[in-house]
Formats: structure tokens, sequence, C-alpha cells
């Protein structure tokens, strides 16, 4: 049986949740040589307060991903397929040996804070379950102004989409669908407008910063966040994680991909079972964990024994 | 004068033959080693051939495929692949290797996503696309095949073939290739000394490989008895009484869907009561359906014409070949080929599920992003035009006094009016237009076009289509039983007791249907387990079907 990991985007953390991850020297020498690349101890990037900031949350879950699928791969386990949401792409990235740790620690610090110098409280992302992406996308069109940007960002499901873009528009947009057709639409407690072009200095930065970099050759398939292709050369992939921070994340698409490609088998890497539910109610039959949920043993019992 | 020029006329040949020479050091006779099979593929295949990979609906070549896949392709390429059904990760992992690079198909359903994006980023140029019937009758016109690869259960050691239950589109495939001089490779599960019947003989047959496993075999047909809703019930018993037995449907397809599956086990308790048993539902043409074993048992059907088998049921039907078209040795035939224009030309019904429908009637299956084609469908779900015979469905049809006037083929479309609690089943515009557009197709993927469909069936009631040909009034009716969808608020209660009053709309009273009494205690079998019952233990389910 074909497995895929997953690596979780930035909504998964938790306080605290470095201190969740099982106990082996892999993971805590990862996170060490994370402290010693950022110059600040990681453990002190994840109480409730410090998580406040997107550069912490995005350090730590890289941190906390790598660490868990490195012990994985310590013990010859590896999986046929590869796919991260959003920032968790980098740790998919780094695990398929396209970037070192160091340089994935260094493109996600930029990124963090490139992101939290655009911040602006009137800006943020919302969630609206129920409806389908061409209802919402004219709906979204109909409200859109130069003024207040509004934009359809993350599809995660067929119905669980997310917007990004100024507050008055989302709010806008969340009136037009509660009760109408939405089961759910809510305003998300952040104030970076992520996938969305609201975020294309970013994008230029990142893409300079990767041209610089010596590249690896990746050595498992990489599905992208932006078009859900499958990335077998590490240029392709560079470019995938420099745009896609302002582009939609079409993750139910590479969820499909990778169940088309014949995956039945997914393992989310910590923090979380965001990714790992989604591909369970995108595909009932399929063979869904987390590492977060089901525990480290349970994974690791299931991926050396793909199929029983 | 007339001056001849000399050319060969068996140019055809000479190269086959020139291509079979070059693998006489690979092979055994006739048998190709299992280990041997990339290097022969090697040398029989040319680039720019065109190649049938036999993927159908369930019987899958697929050691062949997994094969096909691992050939170099410096010395393989640009392959013209002919597909009806294009379901396994490889199938399209050749565009990716640049094996093959053009394709013609009937349906890519479990690949939908993957050959939208390879058909986007040009990795593979699609042909078209088609219904079975239709692919198969262009491996005798435009597509003749340079090579085919298939798959069968077993063949004796001159290469005779057994497909038996499973033998589906195996001889079309086959026929389109020996009587061209192209080349025939097939798969087999086992070599063995006598074959039970010989299904395909072995002067049609060039090549037989022993595969390492035996073919795959999906058992798509099986549905499990627990997962029918109230709903489908009482739709179920809608159709038993205001189409089947209103028209007398005595022949019939149903399809793979929840809704059918219920009508088959409504009619040994259902039916039964209504006394309908012997008036409707005698000679069927479909696959061997488990949840069909209690009308079976209970003497409802005279006979199952199958386009496949399916997995589990082979003993079962074995033991009943009064109702099972079966061979000599005792074990079914099927023929898809056949099947497929048995259900188009000679039977009164087809019936199937949509998951979107427009106003007027038209309906597809199709989403946004994916390229599913087409399968068999639209091949029963149309009236066919040379259609001669009438029966007495056929001709109830009739609703013109022309002295012309003919009968047609009842084609029934069942929906409930909400695929999920946000997704009404009826639209404005179908997806199909968007998909056309986003795949470059020449027409929009309709599964069944409004001037086919007679019947649509609701949990609301039923609209009778065939009685009109105002677009205006089939609009109205059709919003009449289209619940609280946007199409269903266009319509009044006044309105639509006129519908009821001329006979165009029926709803559940109308035909004497208390809605209270669908419900799951009316299946003459609940589960699988009670499915195994009926059977008398002959249905094997598989394992993903026991309930433990």
């Amino acid at each position: 049986m074909k497995s895929a990991w997953l690596f979780p985007g930035q909504g998964s953390q938790y306080p605290n949740f470095l201190n969740e991850l099982p106990q082996h020297s892999i993971i805590s020498d990862t996170l060490e040589t994370a402290s010693e690349i950022i110059k600040e101890p990681i453990e002190m990037l994840q109480t409730e307060e410090a998580l406040i900031s997107t550069r912490n949350v995005q350090l730590t879950m890289l941190t906390a991903s790598v660490a868990t699928a490195r012990y994985f791969l310590s013990l010859g386990v590896s999986p046929q397929f590869i796919a991260g949401h959003s920032v968790g792409a980098f740790a998919a990235a780094v695990i398929a040996n396209v970037l070192s740790f160091e340089e994935a620690l260094l493109l996600v610090k930029k990124r963090g804070e490139l992101m939290e110098e655009l911040q602006d409280e009137n800006y943020g992302m919302a969630v609206i379950v129920g409806l389908s992406e061409n209802r919402l996308e004219e709906i979204v069109s109909g409200l859109y102004t130069d003024e207040y940007p509004v934009y359809v960002s993350n599809r995660n499901s067929p119905t669980q989409l997310t917007l990004s873009g100024h507050k008055r528009a989302m709010q806008k947009v969340i009136d037009e669908v509660d009760g109408k057709g939405a089961s759910s639409a809510k305003m998300l407690k952040v104030t970076t407008p992520s996938h969305s072009p609201l975020f294309l200095p970013v994008q230029t930065v990142l893409k300079e910063e990767l041209d610089s970099l010596e590249l690896g050759r990746p050595s498992i398939p990489f599905i992208a966040n932006r078009n859900a292709r499958v990335l077998r050369r590490s240029k392709d992939i560079a470019q995938d994680l420099a745009e896609s921070i302002a582009l939609p994340v079409r993750w139910h698409d590479a969820t499909t991909v990778l169940y088309e490609y014949g995956v039945r088998q997914f393992i989310e890497m910590p923090p979380g079972d965001v990714l790992k539910r989604l591909a369970s109610s995108a595909f009932p039959e399929i063979h869904s964990y987390s590492v977060s949920k089901n525990g480290i043993d349970d994974c690791l019992y299931v991926e050396k024994n793909k199929g029983v | 004068m007339v001056i001849i020029q000399q050319r060969s006329w068996k140019q055809k040949l000479e190269q086959k033959q020139r291509r079979v020479e070059s693998v006489s050091h690979l092979v055994n006779g006739s048998i190709i080693p299992t280990e041997k099979i990339v290097d022969a593929l090697e040398l029989l295949i040319k680039p720019g051939d065109r190649v049938v990979l036999e993927g159908n609906n369930q019987k899958q070549a697929s050691f062949l495929s997994q094969s096909l896949v691992l050939v170099d392709p410096e010395k393989v390429h640009d392959l013209h692949m002919i597909m009806s059904s294009v379901s396994r990760p490889e199938h399209l992992d050749l565009f990716d290797e640049g094996i093959a690079k053009r394709i013609d198909l009937s349906y890519a359903g479990p690949q939908s996503m993957r050959i939208a994006q390879m058909i986007e980023d040009g990795r593979l140029v699609l042909g078209d696309l088609h219904t079975y019937i239709e692919l198969y009758g262009r491996l005798f016109v435009d597509l003749t095949p340079n090579v085919v690869l298939v798959a069968a259960d077993k063949a004796d050691r001159h290469g005779n073939l057994y497909t038996g239950p499973n033998t589906e589109e195996t001889p079309t495939i086959v026929e389109a290739a020996a009587f061209s001089d192209g080349i025939v490779i097939a798969q087999v599960n086992e070599i063995v000394d006598e074959l039970p019947r010989v299904d395909i003989p072995n002067s049609w047959v060039d090549f037989i490989v022993e595969a390492d496993h035996p073919y795959e075999l999906e058992p798509l047909f099986t549905r499990d008895p627990r997962h029918i809703t109230d709903i489908q019930i009482l739709q179920a018993m809608m159709c038993i009484r205001g189409i089947y037995e209103k028209h007398s449907v005595q022949s019939l397809n149903h399809g793979i869907g929840f809704n059918t599956a219920a009508i088959e086990l409504l009619l040994p308790s259902y039916g039964e009561k209504l006394g309908l048993k012997g008036k409707i539902c005698k000679n069927w043409v479909l696959n061997p359906h488990p949840t069909l074993i209690p009308a079976i048992e209970s003497g409802w059907a005279e006979s199952i014409y199958c386009f496949g088998g399916e997995l589990g049921m082979e003993k079962y039907v074995e033991a009943r070949r009064d109702v099972f078209f079966t061979g000599k040795d005792g074990s079914m035939r099927s023929n898809r080929t056949l099947a497929q224009l048995a259900g188009q030309y000679a039977a009164d019904l087809f019936i199937g599920s949509t998951l979107q429908m427009d106003a007027y009637g038209n309906s597809s299956t199709v989403t946004k992003g994916r390229v599913a084609g087409y399968g068999g469908a639209p091949n029963m779900g149309h009236n066919p035009g040379g259609r001669r015979h009438s029966t007495e469905a056929w001709y109830n049809m009739m609703t013109s006094t022309d002295e012309l006037a003919r009968g047609k083929k009842l084609v029934v479309q069942v929906a409930e009016t909400y695929q999920d609690a946000n997704t009404p089943v009826f639209v404005e515009r179908l997806d199909a237009v968007d998909v056309k557009k986003q795949a470059n197709l020449a027409v929009a993927p309709v599964m069944i076009y409004a001037e086919d469909i007679t019947h649509v069936v609701t949990e609301e009631g039923i609209a009778y289509l065939y009685k009109t040909d105002s677009p205006t009034e089939r609009r109205e009716m059709i919003a009449s039983i289209a619940g609280v969808t946007p199409l269903g608020m266009e319509h009044d209660v006044k309105q639509t007791q006129q519908l009821r009053d001329r006979g165009l709309v029926a709803l559940p009273e109308d035909l004497n249907i208390q809605r209270g009494e669908a419900n799951r205690s009316l299946l003459a079998a609940k589960n699988i387990d009670e499915l195994v019952q009926w059977s008398g233990g002959l249905y094997e389910p598989p394992a993903k079907f026991k309930s433990w």
C-alpha cells in the first residue's frame, strides 16, 4: 500500500505542543539544532503568548514536523509521496532533501517576519463552511472593491473554504452567506491575509532567497500547494514554496491527486490532526492517522506494515 | 489500358511477422515467460502504435499495464492508447514517463483529476471521450489497433483463452486486432492443461503470459443494503408504482446506485403485495447484483444478461443457470458489447441517478476540474432511433395520434433534490459547460439529454416529461418536484395541482403511497448477511462487505 506524509500549516498549533512530541534523541536533537540556528530557545516560542506571533508559530511547527518525520526516517520508514499545507510544505521539502533544515528555518523565519511586517489589524482571514467554490467565488467577486479587497483563499475541502482580505469586506461576505447556504461562517483570529495577492511582496523576497540556494534533488515526489501537481524537480518545488503565500492552497485537490496515485494511507506529522480528518472525510475508505492523535507507536507500526 | 502498379497487399501482415520474429529468442511458442514481458513489449510495440490496454469497468489487465510502464521510453514512445476505462495509477504514469502521448477513452472516473491536470499541462493529448459502444465501434473503423493487451482467467498450452464470468470486452478488443494483423497479448492468471471452455480461440491470440498476480477485479456492483435510506425506499416505491406498473415495464437495466438497489429489494416485498410478479421486471440486462438475489429467489427474474461478472457471485450464478447466460462448463459468460447493445435496443427502460440536472432535464455527473468521461450510461440512457420492434412499455410512450407515430425507450433519472445540505441537484446551468471549456472538449459532457429523458423522480414526486414537448411546461413539471431548491421555489401549489390533474406530475399520494410506510422494514434483505442467507450460502461476499 502506498502512503503519504502530510505536514500541517498554521492553525494546528496549540500552547506547549513541542512538549508533547515523542521522547527520542533525534527529536530533542532537532529541537536543539533549531535553537542554535535561530539563536533563541525554540521552547520559548511555543507559549500561548509567543504563539500570537505568526513567525513563532511557523518556526515551531516546522521544527515539530521535521523532528518527528526524521524519527520515522531513522527507523527506515519512508513514504511514497509527501505534501505540506502552506508552511508545512517547507517541512516536506526538508524531508524530501530539497532544503536543509537550516535553510528551511531561515526561510520560514524570513517568511514569518515579512508577514508580520505587512500585517494590519484591518486584515485577516475567515472560514466559510457549506458553500461550493463556485458559489463563494460569485459572492466574493460581487463584494470585492480595491479599497476593501477580499479573496477566496484556501480550498481545504469542497465545502470548507477560507477568505483572505480586509475585515470589512470579509464581514460583508459572512453576512451574505451566514444562514443562507453556509452552515458556518466566521472570522479567524489572525491579522495575516495569507494565500492572497496581498502577500505578493513576501512572494518576491522568498523567490530571491530560494534562487540563491543550492537545492537538493527531491528524494520523494512532492505535491504542490498552488495547483496540486506532483513535483519531482527541485526548481519546481522552490517555485511552489515561494509562490504559494500569494496563491490559494488547493489542499483538497492535493489529497485527491494522492488518492488517484494510489495512496491509501496518510500519516500527519505533529501538531494536530486537521489534515488527517480532511483526508478521511474526502475518502472514507482510506487509512488516515495523525501522530498527535494516534500516537507515534501506532503510526510507526502502520507505516512499517503498510497493508496490514 | 489500365496500368497496375505492383504493391504488397499484406504489408500489415509482413510487419506483424517481423515483430513476432523479433521476439523468437524470448518466447517459448506462444508463451512469453513472465520475467521476459518487458523485453518482449519493447520489441512487439513500436513508437506511435495504437495500443488497446484492457482496463474495464471491473477487470484490469494489471500485470500488462504495470509491465508497459516499465518499458524504455527511448524504445517505445508516443503511443496512442485506447482504453475503455482509465482507472489505475500506472495508466496515466505511461504519459508521465513519455511512453504514451495520446488517448481515446470512455471512462476515467478514478483518475479524473490527474487526467484533467495532464490535459491542461499538455502531457497527454485527449482524442475524445466516448460511450463504450462508440469506442468499440471505432476499433473497427478509424482506431484499429496495432497491439492489444488483454486479461483472461486461464489459457491452455495452445493459447486458447477462458475468460468466464468476467469476459466483459475482451473478445471485442481481441477481434479488432486479430483480424487486422495486429498483435494480441493476453495475460492469464494460470496456464492449464484443459480449459473449462474456450471463450477466445487460439487462432485469435499471438502471445500469452502468466501474470505474477491475478488480474485486478473490483466488486463495483455490490451495494450493502444497510446504507439504503428511507428516502431511497420512497423513491423506489414511486418507481415501482408510477413507472414500472403504470407502463408495464418488462425488460430493463439498473445502474449501480442505492436507488435501484432499493427497487430490487422491494420487488419481493412491496411488489409482491401489489400483485406485480410476472407482470413487470422479467428480463434484465445488468451485472449479477447481489441485491437482486431475493427477487431471483422469489421468481421475479426470467433472464439476466450481464456486462461483466461480480466478485463473490460466481457460485450463486452457476447454480441459477435458468436465469443467467451460462456455458456448457457451468460458468457464466458476460459480454459488455452485446449487453450494451441489448440494453440500448432491446430493453424497455433505463434508470440511473444523477448529480446535476438543469431545468429542462439535461443531466450530468461531471464536476469542475475533472474529466471523467461517460462509460455506458448514455448508450442505454437514450432513445435509439433505430428501434423498430414494439413492446407494451415502449408503445405506451407514444403521445401523438399521427399515423407515423412511434413509441419511445423509457429513460428515468432518479435524484434527491439536494446532494447534500447545500448542493441542489437542480441548477440553471450544468457544470459540464465549464468542463467543456476547461478541458477544451468539442461538446459539453452531458450524460443524458433532455430530449431522451422520459421521467424524473425525486423524493417529492414523478415528472412525466415524455408527455410534453414544451420547454416551459417541462420546466414547470421539474420545478414542481424540485423541493426547496431555487428551481423548486418557482412553482406554487396551485400550479402543481393543475399539473397533477393533467397527469403530468404525480406525488406519492397520487400513487397511493403513504410516505410513512416508506422505511427499511420493507427491504427483502437489510444487510449483506441476509443476502447470503437468501442465496442459501452460495453468495460469497468479498471481505470488505462482510459483517463481522
